[in-house]
């Protein structure tokens, strides 16, 4: 009871602080060590492999949408980052509800999301201020690493007194479940968050189920594909019981199927369901069998044989449900979504170091390997200014040198460690017409030997006269 | 015999139980003791004779704790078998292969449970899904789209079987009206004196259409306990031995727990042929020499794809062997004449394994007539087991 007691009060104090500290706003400015300038430009281009010529080719970006060189919109943060030697003061709201959340014990902290939006490009010569404010505290949650704290602090740079990039950052600060005498081994969905409206019966993941889950989240139904002989299965597992394989990939299934048989469930009550419910076994035009509910279908509409497609149920962050809806009219599948050119980046020692520093990111486990394993890492790691710049480069890459990036989002899944390979994948998820430009929304997934490293989405507008 | 039969080796020599009821107002493991006590009893066997037991995983009282209890001493044989009321013929297995090796000369087979005042398994069991385990993950793929009663997984096969072979909620609704006519004369059946008709079963609501709670087994709170021990001695022993004929366990090619939704058919229970391919070969009978069968009936579609499985009628024909009192006493293959577990008891199957006991005997309150081998079955949609019994 005791120990109840002092949570609560804990929880309280935390919230008042979030409170005072969401009120006070932004915070002064943080004004840019330099101004936006070419060598700054050309260290991050080389280091993050982004060979876009209206960066660094004077005419042909003189001969591009720019009129003149800009700087990758992915850099926004980097002139503002505090440098080498330089601490903060402690008054930013950052700094602040970090203290307030350390004192009552939730001393770890991991960063989940990271959302950019990019106003405009910037010129050479302009130089950045950053305020941050906080935005938001939900807590506490339990989650895979302990129980903690989801706060988002958003950070605005201005150009003068214009808005020109803003950062939604979110960092969850938790208590590690091993010191809060919690199972560090209970799989990282079986302990989230209870999302409002009540309970939800959550599927335990496993590093054999995790890229289907993640493929949920990310609006896509992914399939598992024997990298040995090609085999689908569902529902996936570790070895291929066709050939003995161990090498598991996915494809991502058009997700039209025809329903194989179901089942309308009235007694007893379920978890986070209404009843009556229509649960669907739905035979997929790939071949493979795949089970969810069919909300919002009346039980006398449905029929063995009848075409589905399916369509996604978010729960929260970490939980987006398959669902199945009837087909649209035969006839008009739609185009398919196009796929971007995969891309593959070496994440070599070198590479980590190097993107960590051309980002201006001196965080020692970025590049210190001794102090990384003895804070716990298996070896320095990606940091997330170079993912933001790689999905840049991912969707430029794909979209044109012209294209310019509006916005990125990104959520952070595993580590990318020193001696991995980074894997893009992508598919364009919407288009709309715009005057003068086509606008592409695109969903990008890096993936790396422990998973899925960054599940992301970009928008981009091509002017049309290249597209 | 056919080539392939076996000797057999051990007997069941005893059978016990407690009452069957809704509210014991006692432990499960008070419930166990009791029906072992009652089992040994029947053999006419002391605690101190027993060398081996064997229960289900989901039992919650421990082989030691029971033998404490009764003051058994020393086991030289202890085992559980997994999947639910797939265990129960299984544990009758194990005691035999006990028994056969040598590793013990008289084991008790126990299943207690106060499943209706207790843990009632029709209810969502979250706990299921949150399980790091293989099943856990299996689990994953079905409960959080809401699948996650026993009753929804058999409907979900129910239903494929029915679009297939064009059976009925009323060819379901037979087996229901079968069981409870054998209920209603067996004083130890929950439902004794409470037939039904088919037009009750039709009346009655959905729980996971197409399943009606007639079609659903009931919830009880009890307890059955069988022992096994060599031939030789069971022929020493108070009561007639139901010899071992054939026992068999099996799972099928792309199993999974009540969820085999992924291989070619939803249609049948190959788990179950694989069970009936070993019984019919070890005991060196085929299916026209069974004089009844105790078909393992949590829900009612299954038997009819059991009577498939097993050989007593084509595919997709079920429903026309079970028409017109198939099943019932008198027919051309009296079925569950205890009542069943929609009629006498849901004990995952063991009150089953006493029911042909006392049908080899000759003490059945619905006793069918003749001297042939009887077959039992264990729990369905989920890796089983089966038994051959007859007399010695």
């Amino acid at each position: 009871m005791l120990a109840a007691e002092v949570t609560q009060d804990a929880a309280d104090r935390i919230r008042a602080e979030a409170q005072r500290i969401m009120a006070l706003g932004e915070s002064s400015p943080r004004v840019a060590r330099d101004p936006v300038n070419l060598p700054i430009i050309e260290n991050w281009v080389e280091a993050i492999g982004d060979a876009n010529p209206v960066y660094t080719d004077p005419e042909y970006a003189a001969a591009s949408v720019h009129g003149g060189l800009v700087a990758p919109p992915a850099m926004a943060q980097v002139w503002t980052m505090p440098g080498q030697r330089r601490a903060g003061d402690g008054s930013d709201p950052m700094s602040q509800i970090v203290t307030v959340l350390e004192e009552v014990g939730y001393t770890s902290v991991v960063a989940t999301n990271s959302d950019h939006v990019f106003h405009r490009y910037l010129r050479h010569g302009e130089r950045l201020t950053l305020r941050v404010s906080l935005i938001d505290l939900i807590g506490p949650k339990r989650t895979a690493l302990g129980e903690g704290w989801f706060f988002t602090t958003r950070n605005t740079w201005y150009s003068g007194d214009e808005a020109v990039a803003t950062m939604d950052f979110r960092i969850l600060k938790f208590r590690p479940a091993a010191a809060a005498g919690e199972r560090a081994s209970q799989p990282p969905a079986a302990q989230a968050a209870v999302p409002p409206g009540g309970f939800v019966m959550r599927p335990v993941i496993s590093p054999d189920t995790r890229f289907f889950w993640h493929g949920m989240s990310a609006g896509e139904l992914r399939i598992q594909h024997c990298g040995a002989c090609g085999a689908l299965r569902h529902p996936p597992g570790p070895m291929c019981p066709q050939c003995g394989s161990a090498d598991p990939g996915y494809v991502r299934a058009a997700g039209r199927g025809t329903v194989f048989s179901y089942v309308v469930h009235h007694h007893p009550p379920v978890p986070g369901k209404q009843l009556p419910l229509v649960i669907a076994l739905v035979e997929l035009d790939e071949g493979v069998r795949l089970l969810a509910e069919m909300p919002g279908v009346a039980a006398d509409q449905v029929r063995i044989g009848m075409p589905v497609q399916i369509e996604y149920l978010r729960v929260d962050d970490e939980l987006t449900l398959p669902a199945w809806r009837p087909a649209e009219p035969a006839g008009d599948p739609g185009p398919a979504p196009a796929e971007l050119p995969a891309m593959a980046v070496d994440v070599s020692a070198t590479f980590v170091v190097a993107s960590a520093l051309a980002t201006r990111d001196f965080t020692p486990v970025h590049h210190d390997r001794d102090l990384a394993v003895a804070n716990g890492s298996k070896d320095i790691f990606v940091n997330i200014l170079t993912d933001t710049g790689l999905v840049q480069r991912f969707v430029s890459q794909w979209a044109g040198p012209q294209a310019l990036l509006r916005e990125t989002k990104l959520r952070l899944g595993v580590p990318c460690y020193a001696g991995d390979t980074l894997t893009f994948s992508g598919q364009v998820a919407g288009h709309t017409v715009l005057a003068g430009a086509d606008r592409y929304e695109v969903s990008v997934t890096g993936r790396c030997s422990l998973g899925d490293h960054i599940i992301a989405s970009a928008v981009l507008d091509v002017p049309r006269s290249q597209s | 015999m056919t080539s392939g039969a076996r000797t057999p080796a051990a007997a069941i020599a005893g059978i016990g139980a407690t009452e069957f009821s809704k509210d014991s107002g006692r432990s499960e493991l008070r419930l166990a003791v009791e029906a072992v006590r009652a089992a040994l009893d029947d053999a006419g066997l002391r605690p101190a004779d027993v060398r081996g037991l064997v229960t289900f995983t989901m039992d919650s009282n421990a082989e030691v704790a029971v033998a404490r209890e009764l003051g058994i001493g020393e086991l030289t044989f202890f085992s559980q078998i997994g999947y639910g009321g797939g265990a129960a013929c299984a544990t009758v297995h194990q005691a035999a292969m006990a028994v056969a090796t040598g590793a013990a000369d008289v084991v008790v087979c126990y299943r207690a449970l106060n499943e209706r005042s207790g843990r009632r398994f029709g209810q969502v069991a979250v706990g299921a899904v949150t399980a790091p385990t293989s099943s856990g993950i299996d689990n994953g793929w079905h409960y959080p789209m809401g699948l996650s009663t026993p009753a929804a997984t058999v409907a979900m096969a129910a239903r494929r079987y029915m679009h297939v072979y064009g059976a009925t909620s009323a060819d379901f609704g037979t087996v229901a009206v079968a069981d409870r006519k054998h209920a209603a004369a067996n004083p130890n059946a929950w439902f004794y004196g409470q037939p039904i008709t088919l037009a009750e079963h039709q009346a009655s609501r959905w729980i996971a259409e197409p399943l009606r709670l007639l079609d659903c087994c009931q919830e009880s709170d009890g307890a059955v306990a069988i022992v096994v021990t060599s031939l030789d001695r069971a022929r020493d022993l108070r009561a007639d031995p139901a010899v071992i004929l054939a026992a068999a366990q099996g799972a099928g090619p792309d199993q999974f727990t009540m969820t085999s939704y992924y291989r070619d058919e939803l249609t049948g229970l190959p788990e179950m042929g694989v069970v009936a391919r070993q019984l019919w070969q070890h005991a060196g009978i085929g299916p026209a020499e069974i004089r009844t069968a105790v078909l393992y009936d949590h829900f009612t579609p299954y038997v009819l794809m059991q009577l498939e499985e097993l050989g007593f009628c084509p595919r997709g024909e079920a429903r026309h062997f079970i028409a017109g009192g198939g099943i019932e006493l008198g027919g051309r293959l009296p079925v569950n004449t205890h009542g069943g577990q929609l009629g006498e008891a849901y004990i995952h199957g063991m009150n089953g394994i006493a029911e042909a006991v006392r049908q080899v005997r000759g003490t059945s309150v619905n006793q069918v007539a003749g001297d042939g081998p009887v077959l039992v079955t264990a729990g369905t949609g989920v890796p089983t087991s089966g038994l051959i019994l007859g007399a010695a």
